[in-house]
């Protein structure tokens, strides 16, 4: 029994108080996974139970199949059958016949489980520091235990047995025995702490009042340094030992985030306290629970870091909007979680506008609008209010994606990030249609409504309120605003896409109108047609004028007529949007029309992709004069396709501004590097920016040093970082970096001096490092040499010495977040890729280790996936994917399959010699049953499969020996199905009948070759057929056997879905004891889990059992 | 024999070197001690019944007697400024004496026996004047505001700034410029040390000498050396802006936490929680509470 054992045990005992809503109560399902079970019972009699996980293996017996359809189905299917929205679960107890009579009555049943859970993969999370050293000082270790910590993340059924849903409320009692160096800190008040008898262990109390589902309780135990906040004292903070100092300046102004939520919504934080707890290995960077918030500790940081501080800020924000809603406000169905999602985006982005600006909120809408339109036309629609007739999923919403959007766990992480910034950009459509007090009424109102409803009993039926379903938030906004948003919600919720504009114009100086052309492509995919208004804002020498303009299904064309005559020798100056007058330079502009420029949905109240033409000048002119941080940024993009001097002028212009976005400034610099490269052959004077940054951050006297460093002023430290970045990207004719530019940079590094600085200038460094590898560019080499030192190319051999020099000084002097170290990492795989040095992975590997810095890690591997993909390399593949199996930190996992899916190392239109049949085995048994215990680690390596494979067989499996199969439903032979050849998304929407992506349709053609069908499908056929029948309560008659294992009793059910769409369960009294030293529960439970967990699973089911009985009759009333 | 001691160590050594013939004034006032002291020898072995003596073995008594003599006058004075005193009194003496295993109760009747000798006094010779120091510039006279019985100035070179420079180093670029090839010799030199003594990795499979990078080594606890500043920024933080923390708030929170952090580690004794509750009856934490002792259920 080593130490890591007796360290990763919990045993819990869960208690539950149902009541009954309806008679013949006589099965319970509750969720739980990978929990070894104990004893069940009911009112204090044994109850027998069955334990069972489709989703521990998706696809059974050893299939030829290797298709993603059919996975996709099978996976589908096996989630559904566990749905606790559907009343199902992996934990079904049979209540005790003794009891029916009581459940009969509606009377109250007490569920009591006890559980323990023994190295957990999932869920529940343990970082121990692995202490080297004798067996005694392992045993300090232990018992001084000041290391450990936990958490956990979202999947609650991981934990402890619940129904793991987010429409089921209940109140909560929670008890946890920790040791007594510990804190545990969890949902809820703190009622007490006590010490156990023997003083070595405390108990902590909490009660939950307020009704909440089981996803939004969590727990978090470790050595743990507490801070009170000194503004609220209701509120603590949690960090792990020796941060206590960073925690304390990191919270210093969560206040100021809960005053202005507090006054937005006008209604209190629903909570009596709040808790934030800061963690190593963190699942995801934040995650709210009732009344607490697990964060990184990543987040955490000194007051001398400029970069993190407004990173933090927001996640600290993030938190903080979804504690109210997402965990006192639910979610009704997984249907509305976008209303959630939309409305705690929503005031965040409320929040950013506050306090980071006008010009960082609309920079960070766009940004959002930007990234949710590349995606959509990428990879297909986001669809957020995705609608399922009924139990029959014939016709599926999405068919383009290569995973179902039906439950939460079987949506690619990247989807899910789409749909919350889809559903926050939809939000504020909305806000823009009803006007923000409008919207803050509303929800205050559902917050009012639902704090109502809260502090009221289960038996007055109010708790529904804390629900929020998509139809409930439209009513309300219809009740509040007495507009009609239907339209709105109908293009950009029920429906997937976005729009893709095309605009360009005419002047007709005889009429003085402007012909306006806006075209739309509504057929390519992610793209939806859009009729309605939208604005246009041109820009006239009299003034700015705002134009309404209807899009219809025909017309394209649209006059706008002009308000100026074209007047250029008037000295006048001219008003701009924001009533603010100007003197232009006219003379760049069309002599004959008085157009400066045009805008096309200015206020980005669609969401779409506009690509208009107008010519340079006036992009210039919008670029130097709109006011507007998305107009200047719009600008910015298209003038690269104007290289001219006019252009340059006009980037540099705005770079020397300061009362310019910073933001806007940053990315001028790259848009100028890349004029300066289309205009190498006739560019004059220095290369670009080179001047300009002498001039504002080099020594009067010396122009050739930099100013010791002063960061005091962020705007300019950030331009002080992007300049030289974007300046090594300049080419000269032989397309090299300029060799005066190489050196600006190496002086700019040699003459670095923060002494004098009150901030850390670590990421300075780093930027300046990754202006080292951007000059780059590939070496030139003759007969493919070795390369050697000695044939180095000097100005290489600069570059190298100093990332050297700066990797070597980072292991002296650590940066924060080792932001050197893993620019560095960047430069080394970039020399390599560019065949300077040689390509070796060895060195990224040793940094990949665990026991590195997490970003150090990412930046190793992905110079590794990249070395993969470049070197056509299995050995690396192979050594990336078993980290994908086996490292500790589950971010790590989930970030490697992210990252092969980014830069795949083949893809399924490429040949490659890694793609053959042990991959995809690997990769299938990985997806089947290796990442059963983490839902998205499994949609990544769905992802990745997609990637490698695509929807079909990949091509590399030999061809299944049957070509043809015969469908006895249809009596005619057909394909067989795994040798179908991949169709475009086109064809599949023709025929989704014959390769929908998931669907019974299809699944009943794959079954065909199954040698029996899949448990978890076998019940939902099952059910469904049952459901059809009438029901006929009470006098259903229940076959079922009793299988003698240890003590536990299998039993096959027929009538769940009727009876548990209508369950309730309310209070739920959790007592958890985590073991975190001692395992004295090891010996007494002497069952190994294996045995247990799948127990039904290789034992065929007696012939008698219900199941069996149907199963036959399944597979052969289809089967061959 | 008080007034001797009195010259103190500064005369031991002078006296050692005696024997050369000399004609400072200094050295023959002590000369004349020395010549007294070898008197009372000579009488002191004459009562003991000595007729004769080399004169190497009164030489030897007498750096003897010289070295009693002088060790008591540092004593005593050591003594004397240890209570804070300047001049030794006799008490002072009379405790050296006792430290020095002397028995003082005989002393009165030894001085007071019958057969004791007489000895003239030693010659009244001037006493030694310090040399003067060297004397650099003319002295200033004091301005008209201070008395003249005021101590008078210093020499000047004692006080007056003789500015000396070489060739003025305020070039701010040579600065600069030495600053950095300074700074980058050192963590080059450094780096380069660690690289040769410990693990090291190469980019170049031929040549692992080069570009020697120092192996990277997973540590137990990664984000603490990640997230926490080192101590050269802290120190840098510290001389840049002292001013700006605002010390009382964070002193505060300092306590505050880990006073309670203890508190609830500790099985609470009856004293803590008293004290603790005094204290921040302000903050009411459930976290701060300390942690109560199991309710005991044995009844037998």
């Amino acid at each position: 029994m080593s130490n890591e054992d007796l360290y990763h045990k919990v045993v819990g005992y869960v208690e539950l108080t149902i009541f009954p809503t309806v008679v013949n109560l006589n099965r319970i399902k509750l969720n739980s996974k990978q929990c070894r079970i104990y004893r069940v019972r009911v009112n204090d009699l044994e109850a027998p139970f069955l334990y069972n996980d489709p989703t521990l293996e998706v696809c059974h017996h050893e299939s030829k199949q290797r298709n993603l359809n059919y996975f996709s189905s099978a996976y589908t299917a096996a989630v559904s059958a566990v749905d606790p929205d559907a009343g199902h679960g992996e934990l079904v107890i049979k209540v005790p016949s003794e009891l029916w009579k009581q459940g009969d009555d509606l009377k109250v049943l007490k569920v009591y489980i006890e559980f323990s859970l023994d190295q957990p993969k999932g869920g529940l999370h343990f970082v121990v520091p692995d202490v080297e050293g004798s067996m005694a000082e392992r045993g300090a270790h232990v018992f001084g235990s000041c290391d450990e910590k936990m958490k956990i993340f979202s999947c609650h059924r991981f934990w402890f047995p619940c129904v793991d849903s987010y429409s089921e409320l209940c109140t909560w009692k929670l008890e946890f025995t920790v040791d007594a160096s510990m804190v545990a800190v969890s949902c809820g008040d703190l009622v007490e702490t006590i010490y156990t008898h023997d003083m070595r262990k405390k108990t902590f109390h909490y009660i939950l009042p307020i009704p909440t589902a089981a996803p939004n309780i969590s727990l978090a135990v470790g050595p743990f340094e507490i801070l009170v906040d000194p503004y609220m004292h209701e509120v603590t903070h949690f960090c792990l030992p020796q941060l206590l100092p960073l925690l304390k300046h990191s919270m210093s102004f969560l206040h100021e985030i809960f005053e202005f939520y507090e006054e937005i919504l006008t209604c209190r934080y629903p909570y009596s306290c709040f808790k934030t707890v800061f963690v190593d290995e963190a699942y995801v960077q934040v995650s709210s629970y009732a009344s607490m918030s697990i964060f990184s500790t990543n987040l955490l940081h000194s007051a001398m870091i400029i970069d993190q501080t407004p990173q933090t800020r927001r996640c600290l924000a993030q938190a903080l909007a979804q504690q109210f809603f997402g965990c006192f406000i639910s979610r009704m169905s997984w249907a509305d979680e976008w209303v959630l999602k939309g409305i705690s985006g929503y005031i965040y982005g409320l929040y950013l506008k506050k306090t980071f600006g006008v010009n960082e909120y609309r920079h960070w809408i766009k940004q959002e609008l930007d990234k949710i339109v590349e995606y959509e036309l990428k990879m297909g629609g986001v669809l957020l209010h995705p609608t399922f007739s009924g139990g029959k999923e014939k016709d599926n919403p999405t068919p383009h994606l290569h995973f179902s959007i039906k439950h939460p766990h079987t949506l690619s992480w990247e989807y899910y990030k789409m749909f919350q910034c889809k559903a926050h950009l939809v939000m504020r459509l909305i806000e823009n249609r009803i006007s923000m007090e409008f919207m803050l009424q509303v929800f205050n109102k559902l917050l009012s409504l639902a704090s109502t409803a809260s502090s009221q009993k289960y038996q007055s039926h109010m708790w529904s309120q804390m629900l929020l379903s998509t139809h409930a938030f439209l009513k309300s906004i219809s009740n509040v605003s007495g507009k009609d948003i239907g339209p709105l919600i109908k293009q950009w919720v029920d429906q997937s896409g976005v729009v893709k504009f095309f605009g360009s114009f005419a002047f007709n100086r005889k009429r003085n109108v402007l012909e306006l052309e806006i075209r739309q492509d509504y057929t390519s995919s992610g793209t939806q047609k859009y009729v309605g208004p939208i604005k246009v804002t041109v820009q006239e020498l009299d003034g700015s004028f705002n134009h309404m303009l209807q899009i219809e299904e025909n017309s394209l064309k649209h006059d706008i007529p002009c308000h100026s005559k074209s007047r250029r020798n008037k000295k006048k100056k001219i008003p701009l949007m924001n009533g603010e007058e100007v003197d232009m330079d006219l003379s760049a502009m069309d002599a004959d029309s008085p157009l400066l420029w045009i805008r096309i949905d200015p206020d980005m109240s669609i969401l779409r992709k506009v690509e208009f033409e107008q010519a340079d000048f006036m992009w210039q002119y919008q670029l130097r004069y709109e006011r507007d941080v998305v107009a200047q940024e719009e600008a910015i993009s298209a003038l690269e396709k104007f290289p001219t001097p006019a252009s340059r002028l006009a980037l540099t212009d705005i770079l020397e501004q300061e009362q310019c976005f910073y933001k806007v400034r940053m990315q001028a610099c790259f848009c100028l590097a890349k004029i300066a490269n289309a205009m190498v052959s006739t560019w004059q004077g220095p290369p670009a920016m080179k001047s300009l940054f002498t001039r504002m951050f080099c020594c009067k006297s010396c122009p050739n040093i930099v100013k010791t460093n002063n960061f005091i002023n962020f705007q300019s430290y950030f331009l002080q970082k992007t300049m030289p970045v974007a300046m090594a990207l300049l080419r000269d004719v032989q397309n090299l970096c300029p060799k005066d530019v190489l050196n600006f940079i190496l002086d700019l590094i040699k003459y670095n001096d923060n002494r004098k600085n009150k901030f850390s200038d670590n990421y300075y460094r780093a930027d300046l490092i990754e202006a080292l590898t951007n000059s780059l560019t590939p070496a030139i080499s003759i007969n493919n040499e070795v390369r050697t030192v000695d044939n180095l190319n000097a100005d290489v051999r600069l570059i190298l010495e100093e990332i050297t020099r700066f990797l070597n000084m980072e292991k002296l002097l650590p940066s924060f977040r080792n932001t050197i170290t893993v620019s560095c990492l960047r430069a080394i795989r970039q020399l390599q890729k560019n065949g300077h040095i040689p390509s070796d992975p060895s060195l990224f590997k040793s940094y990949a280790q665990y026991g590195h810095f997490v970003d150090v890690r990412i930046a190793a591997l992905e110079a590794l996936v990249d070395y993969t993909r470049v070197e056509r390399s299995s050995g690396e593949l192979q050594w990336l994917l078993s980290m994908v199996q086996n490292d500790p930190v589950h971010y790590v996992r989930h970030k490697i399959l992210g990252l092969l899916c980014k830069n795949p190392p083949f893809t399924k239109t490429t040949d490659s010699a890694l793609c053959n049949e042990a991959l995809v085995d690997q990769l299938w048994k990985f997806m089947n049953s290796g990442a059963s215990h983490d839902w998205r680690l499994r949609c990544d390596a769905v992802n990745l499969y997609y990637m490698l494979f695509g929807l079909t067989r990949p091509s590399c499996l030999p061809l299944p020996e049957l070509g043809l199969v015969l469908n006895l439903k249809e009596k005619k032979a057909v394909l067989n199905p795994t040798i179908k050849p991949e169709l475009g998304v086109g064809a599949v929407m023709d025929t989704p009948a014959s390769i929908g992506i998931h669907g019974f349709n299809t699944m009943e053609d794959e079954d065909i070759d199954m040698e029996t069908v899949h448990d978890s499908q076998a019940f939902i056929h099952h059910h469904l057929n049952l459901l059809e029948r009438p029901s006929t309560p009470g006098k259903h008659t229940h076959t079922h056997t009793h299988t003698h294992t240890h003590t536990h009793y299998i039993h096959v059910l027929k009538t769940l879905l009727i009876q548990f769409s209508a369950i309730l369960f309310i209070w739920h009294q959790i007592t958890t004891t985590v073991i975190s030293m001692y395992g004295p529960y090891e010996q007494a439970l002497g069952n190994s889990g294996k045995e247990k967990l799948p127990f039904n699973r290789k034992k065929p089911a007696k012939p008698a059992s219900g199941r069996g009985t149907h199963l036959p009759q399944l597979v052969g009333g289809e089967g061959d | 024999v008080f007034s001797v001691h009195m010259v103190g160590e500064g005369s031991v050594s002078i006296c050692s070197i005696a024997g050369k013939a000399t004609s400072s004034p200094a050295e023959n006032y002590l000369l004349a001690r020395r010549r007294t002291l070898q008197v009372v020898v000579s009488a002191l072995l004459t009562e003991s019944g000595f007729e004769s003596a080399e004169k190497a073995a009164v030489e030897t008594l007498t750096e003897m007697l010289q070295s009693y003599i002088t060790e008591i006058g540092r004593c005593a004075k050591a003594y004397c400024e240890h209570t804070a005193r300047s001049v030794p009194t006799l008490s002072d003496t009379v405790v050296t004496l006792i430290e020095m295993g002397f028995n003082v109760d005989t002393l009165p009747i030894y001085a007071k026996r019958s057969q004791r000798m007489v000895i003239t006094a030693p010659p009244v010779t001037n006493a030694p004047v310090t040399p003067k120091a060297l004397s650099a510039g003319q002295k200033r006279t004091h301005p008209a505001h201070i008395p003249s019985h005021f101590p008078e100035f210093p020499d000047p070179h004692t006080y007056i700034k003789t500015p000396t420079f070489r060739e003025p180093v305020s070039d701010y670029q040579v600065v600069r410029e030495k600053a950095a090839t300074q700074r980058r010799d050192v963590e080059r030199a450094l780096t380069r040390f660690i690289a040769k003594t410990g693990e090291t990795q190469s980019l170049f499979k031929d040549d692992i000498t080069t570009f020697p990078l120092i192996a990277a080594r997973p540590s137990t606890i990664p984000y603490l050396s990640a997230l926490l500043p080192s101590e050269l920024e802290l120190q840098a933080l510290e001389e840049t802006d002292s001013s700006e923390q605002d010390d009382q708030t964070d002193g505060e929170n300092t306590d505050d936490p880990g006073a309670d952090k203890e508190n609830s580690m500790l099985p609470p004794s009856g004293v803590v929680p008293s004290t603790k509750a005094s204290e921040d009856n302000v903050i009411d934490n459930p976290y701060l509470r300390p942690v109560k002792k199991p309710k005991v259920r044995r009844k037998k």
